[in-house]
């Protein structure tokens, strides 16, 4: 009995193995267009008034489209990636996503999202921004992805701070910078800059390496460009804010600390503009934003935001990029603005910068961002890049905490960077 | 005339005294018995059942599909190819990550083990009675170990943020002192993770070790002091030698769970920095596989870190388990 009872574990866990060998989620068909009215899914990555906006906006295009219903679920950033991943693996959840702008390459990539490019999306490739149609193009040309929405760095200040410290606007150029930390600081004021957004890693670094003219990999992608002069300059001086002036590695709660004094100046991304009146009310009127400082190669600024995709397990495909398409459209970019606003207190930044202008916000903020959205540059589409950029970003602190020569830290991110392009 | 050996008993009978070993066999193996036996276990099986098939649908199922994946290249969407023992073999030979994840791992498990150890044992000593004192005292050491440990980790992260509210600064601000940015500089990073290591498992050891505290014979102590013996020799001689179970205990769990340590750094360490923290100077086993796998989408690479960690934590266990019984044998 003994030993039929271990036989038939052995046989089921060799079973288990054996299915488990064959596990591939099911079919690899592509998705055929249903017949008859769609119900999509759209797991939406952020909160859940943005999800409740987007839901008050896809009510209204079923008014124009009464066979889509879309219902909205709100994704947190926190799981989002991992959640869309399992729902990719297991081709069961939503039909559409929004979430990360590297997800579309990552995602489609695997094969769980659809490449948009076969649905006629040439409005929408004409009305992106070439540096950010750049970023979501994968190098085989697919476009997983549409952006949905944009984020960049800014340079949000005290007016009142600058102007007790002896400067009479936010600073340019980087001497500009080093200048107006160096008085606030003697003026008193506690931090005079921090930088935010993935602090002390290689994404606000992008800024300094696009203003000093620098790269990372060659528009082919053929090579890593990390290792030019270029790059060792933003390095040494991206290094030298931490060093010399005192920016915090850790990120900082900007707002709370422009509003207590002890922060004049922060780097940090434009939605913290929508976040600052609401936070601190007493702050409002009494800060201002401007375009990053200039390098030696100008202006400069990192672009991220999220992609609007289609998963490759869809019933709807059609359905699906219809809609995406209607999100470019001037009606659904105001409603979207409209309903952002009005449920979360944020601005929607859509691709599209002629639509700024309808934006509920000061005529600073609104030039500022037209102002910074004609300089941003998106990440890199290259292989291999998603597996890099933990080595990039510690070869990067090195030259801060370790002290290490900026070209070599640099070289050897580039020997990294070109192995993983192989 | 039939031999005794081939007469089967009636069922349900014992089996006769002059039938012997074959006998007894054979009537074990009589299906009357047998449907009968089945008879009786049956609703012990069927209750078993909800537990056997959640045990194998939900642990053995996925620990064997890891160890296949742990020899594919497997993205999660795409069908596994399977790659042999490449997987290992970049992990062992060429993943300086790992090998930074591995050694950090080593430094914290070895400190954070034995100062929880030794912290638990000395609080059990100190709260092991019934009085009120004591049983507040012990609540207060255990209360760490039923909080939630997401909410532990984001007050960890708020003691040591750069900030002026972060606790750790405020403290060291009333000393005159410049703030310290605790998480974005590497040599603190282990040291952090260990306090938090600590404060949060040595309340879970010292009610084990009261347990066992109390469980030694009062007459060794009385024999003892007869003797002359000392408070220290008591404990030297008399407590130590006894806690040998409880004590190999407490150090293999929290062995285990060292090596598994993932929120404190997955939640402390990233207001500084992504998986790891500075210059990866808090990168472990588990934060590093989760990056591989669900970050990077690397499953099968990941299952390989997974089976890694697994026969490290292995042989970690058998050489102390080995050490301890060579320990009782001197």
């Amino acid at each position: 009995m003994r030993t039929r009872l271990a036989v038939a574990a052995a046989a089921a866990a060799i079973t288990a193995l054996v299915a488990g060998c064959t596990t591939s989620g099911g079919s690899d068909e592509p998705a055929q267009e249903a017949d008859g009215p769609a119900t999509l899914t759209f797991w939406n990555t952020g909160s859940d008034e943005h999800a409740a906006a987007l839901q008050a906006v896809a009510d209204i295009y079923k008014q124009s489209h009464p066979d889509v219903t879309i219902k909205v679920q709100a994704l947190s950033w926190d799981d989002g990636h991992a959640k869309v991943l399992t729902a990719a693996t297991s081709k069961t959840g939503p039909d559409i996503i929004s979430g990360g702008m590297s997800w579309g390459i990552e995602f489609g990539e695997l094969g769980g999202m659809l490449d948009l490019n076969t649905y006629d999306i040439g409005t929408i490739k004409q009305q992106t921004r070439p540096e950010v149609l750049k970023a979501i193009t994968s190098s085989s040309g697919a476009v997983y992805g549409a952006s949905f929405d944009n984020a960049f760095y800014l340079l949000f200040y005290r007016p009142d701070l600058l102007q007790k410290a002896g400067l009479s606007g936010p600073p340019k150029t980087w001497e500009e910078l080093t200048a107006a930390v160096t008085k606030l600081k003697a003026s008193g004021v506690k931090t005079p800059l921090v930088e935010n957004w993935n602090t002390f890693e290689w994404l606000p670094w992008f800024n300094w390496l696009k203003q000093a003219g620098g790269s990372l990999y060659a528009d082919d992608c053929s090579k890593a460009t990390i290792d030019t002069d270029q790059a060792a300059l933003a390095t040494a001086t991206w290094a030298d804010q931490f060093r010399k002036y005192g920016v915090p590695k850790a990120a900082t709660d900007s707002a709370a600390g422009m509003a207590n004094g002890e922060i004049a100046m922060a780097i940090d991304g434009s939605w913290v503009a929508n976040a600052i009146d609401t936070a601190h009310p007493q702050l409002k009127g009494k800060w201002q934003v401007a375009a990053l400082p200039t390098g030696p190669a100008g202006a400069g600024t990192f672009v991220g935001g999220r992609i609007i995709g289609v998963m490759s397990y869809t019933k709807y495909p059609k359905a699906a990029a219809e809609f995406i398409k209607w999100t470019y459209t001037d009606e659904a970019i105001q409603l979207l603005q409209k309903e952002v606003y009005n449920r979360a207190g944020e601005l929607w930044l859509s691709p599209r910068s002629d639509q700024l202008d309808t934006l509920n916000t000061t005529d600073n903020i609104k030039q500022t961002l037209a102002t910074t959205m004609e300089t941003i540059s998106g990440p890199p589409h290259c292989k291999g890049w998603e597996v890099s950029q933990a080595e990039v970003t510690k070869k990067l602190q090195s030259v801060v905490n370790d002290n290490v020569d900026p070209k070599k830290a640099l070289s050897e991110a580039a020997t990294i960077m070109n192995n993983n392009l192989k | 005339m039939a031999t005794p050996t081939t007469t089967a008993p009636a069922p349900g009978a014992p089996a006769a005294a002059g039938q012997g070993l074959d006998g007894v066999r054979r009537a074990k193996r009589s299906p009357e018995l047998r449907r009968m036996r089945l008879r009786r276990a049956l609703p012990g099986y069927l209750m078993l059942l909800p537990f056997a098939v959640l045990f194998v649908g939900f642990l053995v199922w996925p620990l064997l599909n890891s160890l296949y994946f742990a020899f594919t290249n497997y993205n999660g969407v795409k069908p596994p190819s399977f790659v042999g023992v490449d997987n290992f073999r970049r992990l062992w030979l060429e993943d300086e990550r790992f090998r930074q994840a591995l050694l950090n791992s080593f430094i914290y498990v070895a400190a954070a083990v034995t100062l929880t150890t030794a912290l638990a044992l000395t609080l059990a000593v100190a709260f092991r009675g019934t009085s009120w004192r004591d049983r507040i005292m012990r609540t207060l050491f255990f209360l760490p170990a039923v909080t939630s440990t997401i909410a532990v980790a984001l007050i960890w992260r708020w003691i040591f943020t750069v900030e002026d509210f972060g606790l750790a600064n405020t403290v060291i601000g009333w000393a005159g002192f410049e703030p310290v940015q605790w998480l974005a500089t590497p040599r603190l990073t282990i040291p952090i993770l260990v306090v938090m290591a600590v404060w949060g498992g040595c309340g879970y050891g010292m009610v084990i070790f009261v347990a066992g505290l109390n469980a030694i014979p009062e007459e060794h102590y009385e024999s003892a002091k007869l003797d002359g013996a000392t408070s220290w020799q008591q404990f030297w001689y008399i407590t130590l030698p006894q806690l040998k179970p409880v004590t190999t205990y407490v150090v293999i769990t929290s062995l285990i769970s060292a090596f598994q340590v993932f929120e404190a750094v997955y939640i402390v360490f990233r207001g500084v920095s992504s998986v790891g923290g500075v210059q990866d100077s808090g990168l472990m086993l588990v934060p590093y596989l989760y990056d591989m796998g669900f970050t990077k989408f690397q499953l099968g690479y990941a299952s390989a870190i997974a089976w890694s960690l697994f026969i490290i934590i292995f042989i970690v266990s058998m050489i102390q388990l080995r050490v301890t019984r060579a320990l009782r044998e001197l």
